[in-house]
């Protein structure tokens, strides 16, 4: 008897499958692999402030007190480390106010009893990386980079030729230090990374950076001046990490033992024009890819002086602008590193300690 | 670089003519203050043409 199979169930030859893997027919997910590619930052914009910046070497030196009092907040932070560092990288090195701030003659003037030396003699050779020549070489033969008062210590300058790739070896620093320089980088997390791969295990990483809420006066006066002159705003200020972002950054690239903690600068300046002249002369301009090209329009500018002042100006006529500086103290893991306990191996109750007090 | 410093840079210009006429911009930035939640176009079209006509006339003297 022979059965009349409906097409159906008749067993058929699969000539040509409908899904092939790696034929036409698959399928794309979207999948993200590796760091993300996202850029924020021109970094030719900023290379170029910063070479404008070094060319009027009187005026960039006046203008960086911000950067001179930060990498003087992140040097002391050394002090509380009892080592020596043969081979120092500063990341994101400007005009070298890491090198300054180590060769200060008395680092901690509130100390009991006082620190005389200067910090440098903990380090034997301090690499300042930086994309700008100009900047970098600004204060060659200036006094305050002069290095005969510490004999051990020796000063290199290295030009980066892009500022985001350290060409360094990796397990070859005994330190890693970065002031006012991180906030233009696009891939913080890659950067961190490669921080991370160019520390000897169990060495540190101390940086700061601005973030948060820097130059929220400059950033909602312009705002609102342009909402109501042109009826729209292009972005004036970069946008800029948070404390949250950087401790999570940290642990995700590796580092172990963080620390993360903020701290307010706040200058006050005469109009809105002193502010941007300093920054300026900074080299801290605005590099923020999609900006409105040129310079800001002269209403705008007129507009965001009086809004800055009537919003946030303080009472003698002079205006405030805050610096958020985040710093960052992380270190490379090693296996005889402290570690924190296991979970759950807690001998004494934390809540009857608080509660008996 | 030298005769970058001798010359005065428009911004300076600028800065030093604006700061004629604090009056006339305290009293933009109040009307933007009375409102700053919903800032539209020309909202205070009335107080910024005082505050440059006085802009103006403190350049034209310097």
């Amino acid at each position: 008897m022979r059965l009349n199979l409906s097409p159906i169930c008749r067993p058929q030859k699969w000539t040509k499958p409908l899904l092939t893997v790696g034929g036409t027919a698959r399928r794309s997910y979207a999948f993200q692999s590796g760091s993300l590619n996202f850029e924020v930052f021109n970094r030719r914009a900023k290379w170029l402030q910063k070479e404008r910046a070094a060319s009027n070497p009187e005026h960039s030196r006046q203008a960086d007190y911000l950067k001179d009092e930060v990498a003087m907040r992140v040097c002391e932070r050394l002090l509380d480390v009892k080592r020596q560092f043969p081979r120092v990288l500063d990341l994101g090195a400007n005009s070298c106010n890491i090198a300054r701030a180590l060769l200060h003659p008395d680092p901690d003037p509130e100390s009991e009893p006082p620190v005389t030396e200067p910090l440098a003699t903990k380090i034997t050779e301090l690499i300042a990386a930086e994309s700008s020549h100009s900047l970098l070489h600004r204060d060659a033969d200036h006094p305050s980079l002069s290095t005969s008062h510490v004999p051990g210590f020796k000063l290199t300058r290295h030009v980066l030729e892009h500022d985001e790739l350290l060409p360094f070896e990796p397990d070859t620093f005994d330190m890693v230090l970065s002031s006012m320089s991180m906030h233009w980088i696009n891939d913080l997390p890659g950067v961190l990374s490669q921080i991370n791969s160019v520390l000897k295990p169990d060495c540190p990483f101390i940086g700061a950076m601005l973030g948060g809420d820097t130059l929220y006066e400059l950033r909602t006066s312009l705002q609102l001046a342009e909402q109501e002159r042109k009826g729209g705003i292009s972005p004036h200020v970069s946008p800029l990490a948070d404390v949250r972002d950087v401790g999570g950054l940290l642990q995700r690239t590796g580092f172990k033992m963080l620390t993360v903690d903020v701290e307010d600068i706040v200058v006050d300046y005469p109009d809105m024009f002193a502010l941007m002249q300093d920054l300026q002369a900074m080299g801290e301009g605005n590099a923020v890819l999609g900006r409105e090209m040129g310079p800001i329009g002269r209403d705008v500018l007129l507009a965001g002086d009086a809004i800055y002042r009537a919003l946030h100006g303080n009472e003698d006529g002079s205006i405030p602008a805050t610096f958020r500086i985040i710093h960052m103290i992380g270190w490379k893991e090693s296996p005889d590193q402290a570690k924190p306990l296991r979970r759950g191996s807690g001998q004494a109750s934390l809540k009857d300690l608080l509660e008996g007090q | 670089m030298q005769p970058q410093k001798a010359t005065v840079r428009p911004i300076q210009k600028f800065a030093s003519a604006v700061s004629k006429c604090s009056a006339e911009s305290a009293a933009y930035g109040k009307c933007i203050l009375a409102d700053y939640n919903s800032v539209h176009k020309d909202l205070c079209a009335k107080e910024f043409m005082r505050l440059k006509d006085c802009y103006l006339l403190a350049v034209k003297k310097a």
